[in-house]
């Protein structure tokens, strides 16, 4: 079970890096644990979580090669 | 309404020139009797004695891309629109030039106004798009929507 998982904005630039695998993941819950053991950085962060572009309200299911992007406050325009 | 995704991002600022070609290509759609324009500038904001420069942009474009979709279909069923464009910068935009062109048509006018300001509200809030605001001494700060 690989997860993609794509970082924008401050969490991009805080770990610098865009893209991140993470290995061995069923569940958003399990992977924002995970995330949140290995880099500090994800305590406290302000985000949402979207799971194939869709965000997401609850814990979610995730699948082999999944793709889970963690979006900071939106401020465009 | 389901037509195939639009592209809304320009890289860079968006120009007076680019603007003007949008209403003069309306010419020829002689059943508008009215357009609604809202143009997003970036504003030299100071910031704990900090003068924003410039503000860069990036976004999940894919996920933007697919929810302007959806904001667009709505804002078709809900309003009797002609046409209805957009367009956001990405990549670095200075004070003083546009970064946002929302452009709405109708046969009478609130529609396009009113339209034209849902559209703008709504992509503010939900698409991906993120400005980082680039203060003259090189230094920078992730902004905050009001």
């Amino acid at each position: 079970m690989a997860i993609k998982v794509l970082l924008f904005a401050q969490l991009a630039e805080l770990m610098n890096a865009k893209e991140l695998v993470v290995e061995n993941i069923s569940s958003t819950n399990e992977l924002i644990g995970v995330l949140e053991q290995q880099y500090p950085v994800f305590k406290g962060a302000a985000y949402v979580v979207a799971v194939e572009k869709d965000i997401i309200n609850a814990n979610t299911k995730l699948n082999d090669f999944s793709t889970v992007a963690l979006l900071p406050p939106f401020s465009g325009g | 309404m389901s037509e195939k995704i639009k592209n809304i991002f320009i890289r860079g600022a968006i120009s007076p020139a680019f603007i003007a070609d949008g209403i003069q290509k309306h010419q020829s759609k002689t059943s508008i009797g009215g357009h609604s324009i809202f143009l997003g500038q970036v504003r030299a904001d100071i910031l704990n004695e900090k003068k924003v420069a410039a503000i860069e942009y990036t976004a999940y474009e894919e996920m933007a891309l697919e929810k302007m979709h959806l904001i667009r279909e709505y804002i078709f069923q809900k309003y009797p629109l002609t046409c209805l464009h957009i367009y956001h910068s990405l990549g670095i935009v200075e004070v003083g030039e546009i970064c946002l062109f929302v452009f709405t048509s109708s046969a009478h006018r609130k529609a396009a106004i009113d339209a034209c300001e849902e559209t703008v509200e709504r992509l503010k809030l939900e698409l991906p798009v993120w400005g980082k605001e680039l203060f003259t001494d090189d230094s920078h700060q992730w902004k905050i929507n009001k």
